[in-house]
């Protein structure tokens, strides 16, 4: 269930890194290279009604949906990491249908 | 006229004062009745799905007729307060030190050669920033402000200064954009500037140093020449034919609580400018008149 959601969101988000539901507030997650250390990445969480992301979960999985980094969002809602050696992929989880999937390859 | 004319005046000057009837009842001090000055802060595109390198034109211009265009002095001001959803807080940057002039053509440069002839068409000073992604990079709201130099007007005797905002949007979350800012002159929104469709309403409140102003005097103008960045001019051709100058200038008065509603019947870019409603009505001697500008874009349902 988890990989279809994945899958489907990752369909709709594509570069966009967002996801898209029936309710009225929108997950939106967006990560980039940390320009004062490129070793780290940067992830920006928030929903379309302006609510803050501070505790949802986030986590960066390997390639085989291993669990690397199990953590929330801060009070700004941010959340900052080391890259993995391997490829990985970031999980933004605000809750059922509300998942966002950002790929490596998207973020710059 | 013409025919009026046609015995006591050369053939070519006839067509000359007809190529350059915009800029020459600028000069002769009509402007002020007939077009309405715009400081515009334009750049293509203002909800990004993600943050991306910007580039903004400033041109003090009269855009509804592509010019004339009127020399700009460095600005005093440029920045931008970005705000990532409701509860965070605001942050300023500082953007002065991507500001670089440029010249701005006029649009009637397409025929290079009948410039040279004229000689009447000179380029005017105007300014350019390249904004890198870093700027523009976070979710939210991004909104730049640029405060010109008062710029002096001979043909009115006076002064004008333009508070001028235009707002970016990052990701669909929203962030500041109709929070007050306290400027001098302010337009605030009651609309996302940056997410508005063809056909709907755009509502406001014309605000100095925070206060309402009752009343106020609004002039809305469509960019009927579409900018081109690359070339630091306006296209040629107007998208849109005006049947007679007050449909060019759209004047209009808030209410005595200083809200205003306006339509916005085409995509493209709408200016709204609040005539002289800052505090400062004077400067170096001469009536100086504070506007509050802001640029909201409209998108076809497609």
């Amino acid at each position: 269930m988890k990989y279809q959601c994945q899958r489907s969101s990752a369909v709709l988000s594509a570069a966009l890194c967002l996801a898209f539901s029936a309710y009225g507030h929108s997950p939106v997650c967006n990560c980039y290279n940390d320009e004062e250390d490129n070793s780290k990445v940067v992830c920006e969480g928030g929903f379309s009604d302006g609510g803050s992301a501070e505790g949802v979960a986030v986590r960066v999985l390997d390639d085989r949906d291993r669990i690397l980094i199990n953590d929330v969002m801060n009070a700004d809602s941010t959340f900052t990491f080391t890259k993995p050696d391997a490829d990985f992929h970031v999980i933004y989880d605000a809750g059922p249908s509300h998942q966002v999937v950002i790929y490596m390859d998207d973020i710059e | 006229m013409t025919d009026i004319v046609k015995p006591l005046l050369p053939r070519s000057f006839i067509a000359f004062v007809s190529r350059n009837l915009i800029i020459i009842l600028s000069i002769f001090g009509f402007s002020g009745s007939v077009v309405a000055h715009f400081q515009m802060l334009y750049t293509p595109e203002t909800a990004f799905t993600r943050g991306q390198a910007t580039q903004f034109s400033m041109v003090f211009t009269h855009p509804v007729h592509g010019g004339p265009h009127m020399d700009m002095d460095p600005p005093e001001q440029f920045y931008v307060v970005s705000q990532r959803g409701g509860d965070a807080k605001p942050k300023r940057t500082d953007l002065l030190k991507y500001v670089k002039p440029v010249d701005w053509l006029p649009n009637h440069q397409v025929n290079t050669k009948q410039v040279a002839e004229d000689g009447l068409q000179n380029s005017t000073k105007a300014f350019s920033a390249s904004l890198p992604r870093s700027v523009i990079r976070s979710l939210g709201d991004h909104i730049f402000v640029l405060q010109p130099a008062p710029y002096y007007e001979s043909g009115e005797d006076k002064y004008i200064q333009q508070f001028t905002r235009t707002m970016i949007n990052v990701g669909g979350v929203p962030g500041n954009w109709a929070e007050p800012m306290g400027l001098p002159a302010e337009i605030q929104a009651y609309n996302k500037p940056y997410a508005n469709w063809t056909g709907g309403v755009f509502r406001g409140r014309v605000l100095a140093d925070g206060k309402p102003v009752p009343h106020a005097e609004i002039e809305i103008e469509f960019i009927n020449h579409k900018p081109d960045q690359e070339n630091n001019r306006f296209a040629a051709a107007g998208e849109v034919e005006l049947p007679q100058d007050a449909y060019g200038t759209q004047t209009i008065y808030a209410d005595d609580q200083g809200q205003f509603t306006i339509g916005l019947p085409r995509a493209g870019w709408w200016g709204i400018c609040a005539l002289a409603v800052g505090a400062d009505t004077e400067h170096e001697g001469k009536p100086l008149s504070q506007d509050g500008v802001l640029w909201v874009q409209v998108k076809d349902m497609k």
